[in-house]
């Protein structure tokens, strides 16, 4: 008998044989790491207030950045091996929207009454960031059902928890925190991007390469 | 008929045939495939696939764009709003038969 929640979740779980996203999500991470770390050394001078100052710009320029060379990526290497595939852009409900809207409100404002009140608290950046990122990364691993995210969310908390123990807080740590987790998403992305090319050839005249291909 | 086989009876015969009832439930969760990418995901040949494809199309499930891209022939597939509420209503009927003691 077919089972239909299995072939779903499969065709779902395709989009990440790869490994690409992770290393584009892995790229993202250490582009911030390197920002934080270029903060740090930039602390008290003018250069340093212009580098605190174009975060935004920075985040969003990595973010496109990263989500065109995936694109490009996607078109180069997946699409001619194992064929073309768009998934639904999901629109979110409004009920949802506002539900994680108050989420996220409460844990960014808890976060910020907890390092104003006490500037110790600061210590545990790295801490708070790797177990923000591990539940995002167990929910997600659990949606997609893809077994290295669990290792991921692992990898974060043990990550941030570790930096904060060994004393890396604030910046510093925060830095240490995403170049480290991004250089574990990139190396668990790539190990899987070397076993999805062993697995899938390139066809011979195979290649369809999907609308967008030029 | 008992009763309860009256749900398995009013099942949308051609969705259940199992190799489209995969492609189904393979373009219920995307917004469109290739043929490739169809092929490589259900193991069907290439006849079987085309095969199949047509029938989804014929009964208005599914819709074919076929189109070339500079030499390379580029066969997309997605499903209309017809199949997709044939897909839903084939997946609750399977799923309420399944679940009855």
């Amino acid at each position: 008998m077919v089972d239909i929640e299995k072939i779903e979740k499969r065709t779902v779980q395709s989009f990440y044989d790869d490994g690409l996203t992770e290393i584009a999500a892995g790229l993202i991470f250490l582009l911030i790491g390197g920002y934080f770390f270029l903060q740090l050394g930039t602390t008290g001078s003018t250069a340093g207030s212009i580098v605190s100052s174009v975060f935004l710009i920075v985040f969003f320029a990595a973010f496109f950045l990263v989500n065109r060379l995936l694109r490009f990526f996607k078109r180069r290497i997946t699409y001619p091996r194992t064929g073309y595939v768009a998934f639904k852009k999901k629109e979110m409900s409004p009920k949802r929207r506002v539900a994680t809207a108050v989420v996220a409100g409460i844990i960014s404002a808890a976060l910020a009454v907890l390092f104003r009140t006490s500037p110790s608290v600061q210590d545990l950046f790295p801490a708070v960031n790797g177990l923000l990122f591990a539940v995002a990364a167990l929910l997600f691993a659990h949606r997609v059902g893809v077994i290295r995210f669990y290792a991921l969310s692992a990898a974060s908390a043990i990550i941030g928890v570790g930096l904060a123990a060994a004393g890396f807080g604030d910046l510093k740590g925060l830095s240490l925190f995403y170049l480290l987790f991004g250089a574990a998403l990139f190396i668990t992305g790539l190990a899987a991007l070397i076993v999805y090319l062993r697995r899938n050839p390139r066809p011979e005249g195979g290649s369809q390469g999907g609308p967008d291909a030029r | 008929m008992p009763a309860d086989m009256h749900g398995l009876a009013e099942l949308d015969r051609l969705i259940h045939e199992p190799a489209r009832l995969a492609l189904t439930a393979i373009l219920s969760v995307v917004d469109s495939a290739d043929f490739l990418y169809l092929q490589r995901e259900t193991g069907l040949t290439k006849g079987n696939l085309s095969s199949h494809l047509a029938k989804l199309e014929e009964a208005g499930y599914v819709a074919i764009e076929k189109t070339y891209r500079g030499r390379i022939p580029l066969t997309l597939v997605r499903l209309t709003d017809k199949g997709a509420a044939a897909y839903k209503a084939y997946r609750a009927r399977f799923k309420r038969f399944l679940e009855k003691p």
